[in-house]
This record gives C-alpha cells, structure tokens and sequence, in this order.
C-alpha cells in the first residue's frame, strides 16, 4: 500500500508540473529547442512488464505498462510496481508494444485471442493512465490475429505488418518442384488509425536454392530505408526434403536474406542475401533493424558463427565488407542478439545470450553489451548485475534520449531497476526499482 | 485407519443402551430388494424410525400396550401391522414389511430409481448418478444435465453441437474419460457422442469425482462419466421430437420387443438432431468493417453454425435366459455435420463453409449374466469394433462478414484471405481414418454377503490413417501415424462388514499402453533403388495405481463416505511421439501424470418427517497432481527449431468442497440446490499459481411443482423453474491490487434461469413439454467472448407405449 499511495504522490505532482511545463511552453520553445541535446527533456518511461501464465517467464499472463517521467526512470530511490499497479494491455498473448518516438503515445497490436490483430493507440497520461484515442482497426483479415508488426521510422506515421503463407508445388507427375512463400503487407496510419496499404506477392529465392527446397517461413520487422522508398523485411528460411516434403532439421545454413519491396508502393520484390553473415533476420519481438548514417543495420539470429549486425547500404544491398561478428567482438561463442538498439551516434545496446550462458528458469541467460556500429566493437555492459534467471527472449523495447539509452533488468521473479546507459562514455546509471511478481519479467520501456 | 477405530467406538457406545421393547425389522419392496429411507412408524409418530441401506429399522424404548405399526415410503402403497407388548419384560419383535408399488404414483419409475441410485451414492465413492427419466420427458440435452451435477462443469465452444470439455472438480480435458456402458467414448467419434445420443437412449449417467472403482478402471486423471444406456428388458416403444428455437429439431424412437418364451430380443434407437444455432451474437469482436478498416459493431446472427447427426443402434440378442441376462450383438451407426463459424475465440473474422464432418459404424457385443456357473459369480462383456472417420472441410477464400456477407476489405472491395481458407492455416480437406476397437470385460464373485472379488479388463486401440486431398500424392505419402493400444487391468475387492453398516472396496489397477509411430521415409533397396519404408517406432508404458472407497453408516442417516485413489493418466500418442507435421519431435521418456486423489464426504439423509423429505450430501476433496504434461515455453532456443518434445513440468493441486440438498414434499414439490467451488493452482518450476480460465465457482438450483388432476382426471401437468449460476472468472492469472484493464479478460458473472412446463395426458402414454431456455436473455459464455444462445424456446411431445 505504501508503494500505491507513494506512486500516486508522484503521479500528481509529475500531473501538475507537466500541467506548468506545457503552460509556460509558449514562451519557451527556443529555449527547449536549444536544450534539447540535454537529457534533462522530461519525457514519459513507459515500462512494460510481463505476468507469467502458466510457467515461469512465458509472460502470457498479461502485459501491463506503468508510465513514469524521466526523472523517476533515473532515480534508484523510485519505486515501480507495474504487477500491482499497471495498465493491461489488451492482448492474449505477450502484447507487441511500440511507442511514439516522445513517447507521449503507445501502439499496441494485440497479439492472439479474440481481438487479435486489433489495433490501438494510448496517450500517455503518467502512472496506469492510458487513454485511448482514435478508433480501433484490425488488421487480422490481412496477416491473422497474431500480427508480426513494427512501426517504420518516419516521425510516427507509419506501421506495418507481415505474414507469409507458403505451399508446396509439384509437377505433373508429383514431384516436388518448389515452396511458394506468399508475402502480405499491410500499412497502417498510426495518426489516424485507418489501413493504408496491402498488397501481396510471390517471394522467390534462386531456382537451385528452391530445387533443395528452401523456402521463406517467417517474415518479420519490416524497416524503412534512410532514402524511404524501400522497405526491407527480415526473413528466416526453412528446408524440407524434396524427396518426401518432410521438413529437415539439420541442414546448410545459407546467407541472411531480405526481402526488399518498393515503398510506399510495395511492389517488385526481391531478396537480397548477405555474404556475411548467415541465418535468420526476422528477429522476434522487438524491431531488429535501424536506419543510421543512411544505412539500415540489421541484426541476424541463428547464425552458426554467433550473430552479426548486418548493413546495408543506401543501394539496397548487403554491404559485404562490413563484417561485425559479436562473437568476435565480445569474445564469446554462439552470440545470439535478442533485442537491440542504436542510439544517433553509432553506438548501440544490445541483448544477447551466447552458447556461455546459464540454463536459467526461463532458458538461457541474458546479458546487456555496449556496441560501436563505426569500430565494430562491443563490452558486455558489468554494472548490470546478471543473474541465471535474467531472461531477455521476450524483451521488446529501449528508450533512446539523445546519447543515453534507456533499458530494464530484472531476473524472472526479482526485483530490478531500469538502467541508463550513456553510450557515448559508457556510463551506466541505476535509476528506479522495477518491484517484479513472482514467475514473471520485465520487457522493456517505451 | 484412526478414523475407523473412532466410527467404530461411536456405534459401539450408540448401541450399548439398554432398552425396554424393541420392534426390529426389514422393509423391501416386491421384488425383495431393501427400501432405503422408509419410514416405519408408531401411531401419532410417536416413535419414528428410518429404514437404512439394507432396509433394517429398529424401533426401541417401546412401553406396554398394543400399537399399529406403520410403513410408508414414496411411491408405495403404506402398510401397517398390529403388535402388542405385555408386563413380561423387555421383548424384541421382529416385524417385516413388503411394500407394493402405488400403481396410481406417476411417479414410481422414478421412486424405484432413486433407490438405486442412493445405492450408488452410498457406495464410499464420490459418485452422483443422474436419473434421465424426468429429463428424457423435457427439452433438455444430455450435457445441460451434466452441467448442473455438482462438481461437473461443461464448457462449450456455442449451441448444439459444438465442441464441449468436461471438467470434474477443476480437471479437464483428458483428465476426464467418458464411456458408454464402460467403453470410451472416444471409440465412437463425435458422430455418437454426449451432444447426439437422445436422453431416451440413456438409463442414467453415473459421474466419479476423483476415485474411479475398477470396474470403469482407465487412465483416468480426475475423474470419470459412464453412461449407462437403456438396459430394461421389457417390451416397449418410446417415440419423441422435440422442435424449437433456431429451427432445432431432435427426434428419437427406441423400441424393445421381447418374445417372451424364448427370450428373444431385439432392441433398436434412431435419433436425428439438428438445429442452424443462427442464434444472435454481439461484442467486441462483432464488427462489420468499411473503407480503411473502420468497424462498424453489429448484432450478427450466426450464418454458419448448423449442426446435424443422425444415428441409431440396433441390436438382437437375448434377454433373462437362463445362459444370460442380456446377450446381445448389433450394430452402431452414426453420422454427423458441424458448421464451424469461428476458432477458439469469437474474433472479426467468422467462418464461412469451414465444417466437420464425421461417422462412425461399430459392431458391438454386450453379455451379462449373474450368478453365472454358481451363485455369486457374475459376468460381464462390452465390446466395440468398427471405424470411424473425420473431415475438416474448409476450402473457401473469400473472407466473410459477420452480417454474413462478404466482407469488404480497407479498399471496400471483396477479398480473399491470403492464406487460402476461413482458418488460418490454409486450404483442406484433412481426413482422418481410424479403426478403433474396445472391449471390456468384468467378473465378480461374491464368496457370501460380505466378502466379494471383482476383475476388469479393457482394451482399447485406435489405429489411424491421415490423408488431405488438397495436398499432393508424395506429401500425403509422406504422413506419419500414430496409433495407440491399451490394457487396463484391475482388481477389487468390496467388504460389507458391522452390520453392513460399513461398506469398502480396495482396488489396484496395471496400466499398459503401447503407442506406435509410423513414419514412412526413403530407403535403398538391395540393388540401391530408392523405395518407401515405414519407420516404426513402439513405446511401452506401464503404470500401476490403487485406491480404496468406504462408506459407513454412523446412523441409518448419516452416512460417512471417504475414498482415495492414486491415479494415472498415460501420455498419448501426440505426448510420446508429436504430432507430424508440427515441430514436437519424441520424447519416449516421458511419464505419465499421477495424481492423488482424495474424497471425503457425508450423506445426511433421506430423512422423511411427515410429508417433508430431505438429503443434504456434502464432499471436501483434494487432487494433487504431479508430473504434468505440456510443451515447454518458448526460448530463443527451441522457437526456431523443431525439437520442441513434450514435457513433464510440474505438479498441480485443486482443492474445494461439493454440496447438495435435495428436499421433496408430499411428492408434488421437489428443490434441489447445489453448490461447488474450487481451487486449481499449478506449480511449474517451483512458482505456483492459479489457473486462469477456470469457472471455479457455480450453483445450481432446481424447483418442480406438480398438480395432479388439474386439467383432465388421472392427468400430472409438472411446473419446473432451474437456476445456473456462475461465478465471474478470467481469462489471465489474477492480477494486482491496482491495476486497471482487468475487465477486459474478465467473463462477467453470469446469472441464467430456465422454466419449463410438461403434461402427462391420462392415458400415460402421452407427455407434451414445453421450456424456455435462459428467460431473461442473459448474454452467455463459457470461454472468454464466445457467447452461447439466448432465449430459446423448445416444445417436445413423447410417446410411449410399455405393452403391445
């Protein structure tokens, strides 16, 4: 109870100098302009926590988001209780956040069950208070009612979601030819809530790669290139046995590709593969590439050689002489990055687990690293205390304010606290106390 | 153990009072079996006393004089007998009674039944036995009746017809088995199933709560339902059609011919049932969409729901010879047709022309006789052997509107769903093929009245065959099977001890099941050819179980009931082997689910003061479940690979309280309330929480008034009301003190009430019923958003005949 009444203290005070910041705006906005390289912009931290359901760190039993200011984000002394004092989103599963780049506005997809596919928008009001705004659509007719969306990076306009269909083909005498993979793409208008786009096309891989019977099974975090007129999406390639169509499980691993469509209007695709790196580069539940310095950098998952932060260039191909191996800049085997982010100067977060890592309640451990997308080097981040049971599968989401990226740890059932990581002197702060429930994790902030 | 040695004292010092006279006796009925509950009594009930479970009654502290001594029970004609004391001193008379059915009481069928049923009940296990009689006259379907005995909870997935779990004190799915006439019902497929079998056909349904005897032993978890159908030997003719709301139709005839000097017999039941289920739905997920994706709620009648079935059984054999009780050979036939609008959930996008369809033919044998060779050896047989077959049909693309039109897409044209079909998933055709066989077979001898051994066996297997139209020859070439065998035996032996005041059995079961993989690969030949070979892989699992149930009779009344069982439910084929085609792989080292299970219970009653009759019966249980099957949560490891296998992961416990009471007066007004709660918690590496989703507290009351000679002579015209509550449950684990959002997985408590009415004409062979379903409109779940029919109205009319 005294956590409850301290936090709504705080609600109404951050309420009521919110209410004095926006009333003295007017006069002031040069001055917030010119400011506003520092990290002293007050903006809402919306944390996000997942409830465990039936086990340990499944995060199924409910997503629920709690805003607090900056300055409560980055003060240890806060206390952040989403489990007892949270907003639940509205989504079965895991809910698949995104937020405005102010943060002043949370998107949320909701992820299987009766409104799966549903789209809806929250202002962010401080504490549990998400109203929201603007009228819900669905987009589960489309890409089905687990949608795998994003939002592009193009000043909050724009989302988009994807899903492949994929059938196998014969000849006439009922041998196996190829897998057709059936892409769907839908756009969203995030600001007025209303479907953009959606358009579907055959995605084709080489006539030798598809004869041995590799096909694109899942496709996921569409981004925007630095010019916006292409759009890449992440792709993981599956194998069968052309002999019986029974799918294989221990097969060559091929170069990571993507899919790249024209944008906005999303015809001719094609799909490019890296040389570099191999495997998958549909991430999972956070956006898994980033516009920066006019190339787009794209993490790859199940790499045999541990993960690799792909690039690619203003050209719309894989920059093959841009070789980042975590493995190698972290000095462990079998990196596998989970969830990442760069901030505007090249330096990034990222969470990972490598071959190293404890068997934990919720399955291999996580661990937070300070990377250089320019030196192509990483620390794995030691002020984060680690624990067996720190579990980053699910983790979705960072807040970047200038140099400094926002993040939450806490093992599965433990108490944590967000951390701030100033990526350009790699100072680490430890701000507010994330009060976990027993069997589940945190996820993110927004 | 200490429990007995307490009961024990307590009736040793219950009986050691010296009395004065004392009038003792037995009461039975005309066929010699003892009446349970019937009042013997001294004039102006002076002294009152009830017979108990072997129809025993003692009367004591009798003074001098002459009394009328008199018996009465419901449904018999009272009797009364003279008995005089003299100053000789203290006397015992023994005074026996043979009561006679009241031929003019509509209700005798009944009275007789419920004797029986206590029987059952008293028995030491935690059973209820539902009586159809009543029902088979009404609008009701056999899973509504279920659904209002204590501690049973049906969820279904809409109206008629469609997919339905069985919970029995918070275990569901396959922690329940069902059987009919103790071969599982799974051996007859959907087609013959509890939502198509005419409550005509069923005698009654018998429902174990946690402790299974041997005598239905399976690898039943939580529980188990047997239905009995109809076994009476008599020559009869019963016909009904029932018709009503969203054009739903059911109509039954059973008939019995019985050649009474050679005992010849044939036996046979048709049924059809159908109904559009169009009933109206609304809610979140209710929405006709526009241009960009706006929605637009809407009050939808759902447009593909049907469900039809047709099927009967026939039978010729005989009955009451003097090699057998029943003998009979027949066939089982049935045919069923399910729309299907939407998946687990109600979601934007109904379906359209997705459908199951099903049937089933099986030979079947039944074979009882008692005291078979020598008195008390009694013998049993019921088999089953056939095949049974399933469609998914579901091949059209065009999305669907819940207006029941084609939907339009953000563009407002027509569309079609990227993935081919109404489900996600693609387009298909899926058949499934099995050949299924299940025979159980029971002996018992029972050395003398209180020492009795009993066995059982049953077998069942399914082997099955997988094959999709759509799909090419070499992918449906390629298809893995799983076929299942399994043996169950059991062994029992029932006491009957102090003055059959105690009743036990102990039972021990042997489980054995062999799963068996097939799937078919490429191999070379001796002269290095490629051919097709069927990789078989065989599992074994053997298991062994055991439990006790006891009853005891602390007064004729008040009867103490406990029972335990360590029970076991084997993993199936899909635990032990994975399903082809999805990424779970084998896992031949998983063990089974075990469970321990506990009742105890009291029985208070039937206690008869004049005219008022009343049972109050209450059971407290726990269920402690360990080594629980299920697919381990997702990890950046497994999600991408297919080696995700089936695990063992955790324990879990429920926990609650059942109780019922059931009051009659004067045979015109009967209640009967109850009431069941429960607590389900999981433990999964070492975190326990509740069970969400989990309708863990539900009341059901029921009222039945009837007037005789109100309309015609000789005519009963029965007035019932019913009462279903359920308790507001949600979907996610329970969540903090302060959160906000909660309602949005929250199924509202729900309140429905049911009248009915029905007319027995005077010539007994005619009753007319008519009900209203849910009066007030309520809107209905039993899963999260899935809204069940409101208001319905259904009028039925009976026909039968018991002599040619």
């Amino acid at each position: 109870m005294k956590i409850i009444s301290l936090n709504m203290k705080k609600i109404a005070l951050l309420a009521m100098s919110i209410g004095l910041f926006a009333a003295c705006s007017s006069d002031d906005d040069t001055n917030v302009d010119d400011t506003s390289e520092e990290v002293s912009d007050s903006r809402w931290i919306t944390v996000a926590a997942a409830r465990m359901g039936e086990d340990p760190g499944d995060g199924n039993g409910g997503t629920l988001i709690y805003a607090v200011s900056t300055e409560d984000a980055r003060n240890p002394d806060v206390t952040i209780a989403p489990f007892d004092n949270g907003f639940i989103a509205q989504s079965n599963r895991t809910a698949r956040l995104q937020s405005s780049e102010d943060g002043t506005t949370i998107f949320n997809i909701s992820y299987g069950g009766d409104t799966g596919g549903n789209f809806v928008r929250y202002t962010v009001e401080g504490g549990q208070n998400f109203v929201q705004s603007g009228s819900e659509i669905n987009i589960a007719p489309y890409v089905g009612t687990a949608p795998r969306w994003v939002k592009l990076f193009d000043g909050d306009q724009t989302g988009a979601a994807v899903y492949v269909d994929n059938e196998n083909e014969f000849d006439e005498d009922g041998n196996y030819l190829r897998t057709e993979a059936t892409m769907g793409i839908v756009v969203l208008d995030l600001q007025n809530s209303e479907i953009k786009d959606f358009q579907e096309h055959s995605v084709t891989l080489s006539p030798e790669e598809e004869a041995e019977g590799y096909y694109i099974s899942r496709i996921d975090m569409p981004a925007l290139n630095a010019a916006g007129t292409k759009l890449y999406i992440g792709a993981r390639l599956s194998k069968l046995d052309p002999a019986t169509t029974e799918s294989e499980s221990d097969y060559e691993v091929l170069g990571s590709k993507t899919i790249v469509v024209d944008y906005p209007s999303l015809q001719n695709p094609t799909v490019i593969t890296s040389t570099v790196g191999h495997g998958d580069t549909n991430g999972y539940r956070s956006i898994n590439a980033f516009e920066y310095n006019g190339s787009v950098y794209q993490a790859n998952q199940n790499d045999p050689e541990g993960s690799h932060i792909l690039k690619i260039d203003a050209n719309n191909q894989y920059d093959d002489s841009y070789d980042f191996n975590l493995d190698a800049a972290l000095g462990v085997q079998g990196a596998y990055i989970l969830a990442w982010r760069p901030a505007g100067n090249g330096k990034a977060v990222v969470a990972y687990r490598h071959n190293g890592s404890a068997e934990g309640v919720a399955g291999a451990q996580g661990f937070f690293a300070l990377v250089d997308l320019n030196a192509k080097t990483g620390q794995t981040i030691n002020e984060i205390p680690y624990d067996p049971d720190f579990y980053l599968f699910q983790y979705q989401g960072y807040v970047v304010q200038g140099s400094d990226i926002y993040l939450t740890q806490a093992a599965v059932g433990q108490n944590g606290n967000i951390y701030v990581v100033d990526t350009e002197t790699g100072e680490v702060t430890k701000g507010a106390e994330l009060v976990n429930a027993t069997g589940s994790h945190f996820i993110g902030v927004f | 153990m200490k429990l007995f040695i307490l009961l024990f004292t307590i009736s040793l010092s219950a009986f050691s009072q010296q009395s004065q006279n004392t009038i003792s006796g037995k009461v039975v009925d005309n066929l010699g079996q003892p009446i349970l509950g019937a009042t013997v009594s001294l004039p102006s009930n002076t002294k009152v006393a009830l017979t108990d479970a072997n129809g025993l009654y003692e009367l004591r502290n009798i003074s001098e004089g002459t009394f009328v001594v008199t018996t009465s029970y419901m449904g018999f004609a009272s009797q009364s007998k003279e008995v005089s004391f003299n100053k000789d001193g203290a006397k015992t008379v023994v005074l026996n009674f043979n009561l006679s059915e009241d031929v003019k009481s509509l209700d005798q069928v009944l009275v007789q039944g419920k004797s029986e049923k206590a029987k059952i009940e008293t028995s030491g296990f935690a059973v209820d036995v539902v009586k159809l009689e009543e029902a088979s006259l009404r609008n009701i379907q056999t899973n509504e009746l279920l659904n209002t005995t204590v501690g049973v909870k049906i969820r279904q997935n809409g109206g008629l017809g469609s997919e339905t779990n069985y919970s029995l004190n918070g275990l569901s799915g396959n922690a329940v088995r069902i059987f009919i006439d103790g071969i599982p019902i799974a051996t007859y497929g959907s087609s013959f199933s509890l939502n198509s079998i005419p409550t005509s056909m069923i005698e009654n349904i018998e429902v174990y709560k946690g402790v299974v005897p041997g005598h239905l032993a399976d690898d039943a978890l939580g529980g188990a339902i047997n239905i009995i159908l109809n076994k009476d030997a008599k020559t009869n003719l019963n016909a009904s059609v029932s018709y009503g709301s969203f054009n739903t139709l059911q109509a039954s005839v059973n008939g019995l011919y019985r050649f009474d000097d050679s005992g010849f017999t044939v036996k046979g039941s048709l049924f059809h049932n159908s109904s559009d289920n169009d009933y109206e739905v609304s809610g979140r997920s209710v929405v006709v969409t526009g241009l960009g994706g706006t929605q637009t709620p809407i009050t939808a009648k759902r447009f593909n729901d049907a469900y039809r079935s047709t099927g009967g059984m026939a039978q010729v054999g005989f009955t009451d010879v003097k090699w057998a009780d029943q003998f009979f050979v027949g066939v089982t036939g049935s045919d069923d047709y399910k729309e299907v609008q939407h998946g687990a959930f109600m979601t934007i996008t109904p379906y359209k022309d997705r459908f199951l369809e099903s049937d089933a033919l099986l030979a079947n044998l039944t074979y009882q006789k008692k005291n078979l060779f020598t008195k008390g050896l009694d013998v049993n047989v019921n088999g089953a052997y056939g095949k049974r077959n399933r469609v998914v049909n579901d091949t059209v693309a065009w999305a669907y509107s819940w207006n029941g039109e084609r939907a339009v897409d953000f563009r407002g044209e027509e569309y079609q769903y990227i993935w081919g079909s109404q489900q996600e998933g693609g387009p298909t055709l899926a058949t499934i093929k099995r050949k299924v066989a299940s025979i159980r077979s029971g002996v018992s001898y029972e050395i003398n009245e209180h020492h009795k051994f009993l066995g059982n066996h049953v077998y069942s297997g399914t082997d099955r065959e997988d094959s999709d139209e759509l799909k090419s020859v070499l992918e449906n070439a390629f298809v893995g099977t799983r076929d299942l065998r399994k043996n169950i035996y059991s062994l029992s032996y029932e006491l009957t001890a102090l003055d059959k005041r105690l009743k036990a059995s102990v039972f021990g079961k042997h489980y054995q099941q062999k799963t068996i993989s097939n799937d078919p690969s490429i191999a070379q030949d001796s002269e290095g050819n490629d051919i097709i070979v069927d990789e078989i892989v065989e599992s074994n699992n053997t298991n062994n179980g055991y439990g006790f149930a006891s009853s005891y009779a602390i007064t004729s009344n008040v009867i103490l009931l406990a029972s335990a069982e360590k029970a076991i439910r084997l993993p199936d084929e899909t635990e032990v082997f994975g399903n082809d085609g999805d990424n779970v792989v084998a896992n031949s080292s998983i063990k089974p689910e075990q469970s321990e299970n506990f009742n105890l219970g009291f029985r208070f009653g039937r206690f008869n003061i004049n005219k008022h009759g009343f049972t109050i019966s209450t059971n407290v249980f726990t269920r402690n479940i360990k080594d629980r099957i299920g697919l381990p949560i997702e990890t950046s490891l497994n999600i991408d690979d297919e080696l995700i296998v089936y695990v063992n992961q955790g324990s879990g416990t429920s926990k609650g309280i059942d109780a019922q009471v059931n009051y009659s007066y004067d045979n015109n007004f009967g209640l009967n309330f109850n009431v069941s709660r429960f607590d389900l918690q999981i433990e999964s590496n070492g975190v326990e929480v509740e069970v969400p989703n989990t309708p863990f507290f539900t009341m059901n009351g029921g009222l039945r008034y009837s007037f005789e000679n109100l309309l015609q002579k000789e005519s009963r015209l029965n007035l019932f009301y019913n009462i279903y509550f359920t308790d507001e449950f949600s979907y996610l684990p329970s969540q903090g003190t302060n959160t906000v959002g909660d309602e949005f997985f929250a199924i509202p408590q729900q309140l429905s009430q049911d009248i009915g009415i029905s007319y027995a004409f005077p010539n007994k062979k005619l009753v007319a019923s008519f009900d209203v379903k849910n009066i007030f409109d309520e809107a209905l779940f039993d899963n999260l958003s899935v809204q069940k029919p409101g208001r319905a109205f259904y009028l039925k009319l009976n026909y039968s005949i018991n002599k040619f």
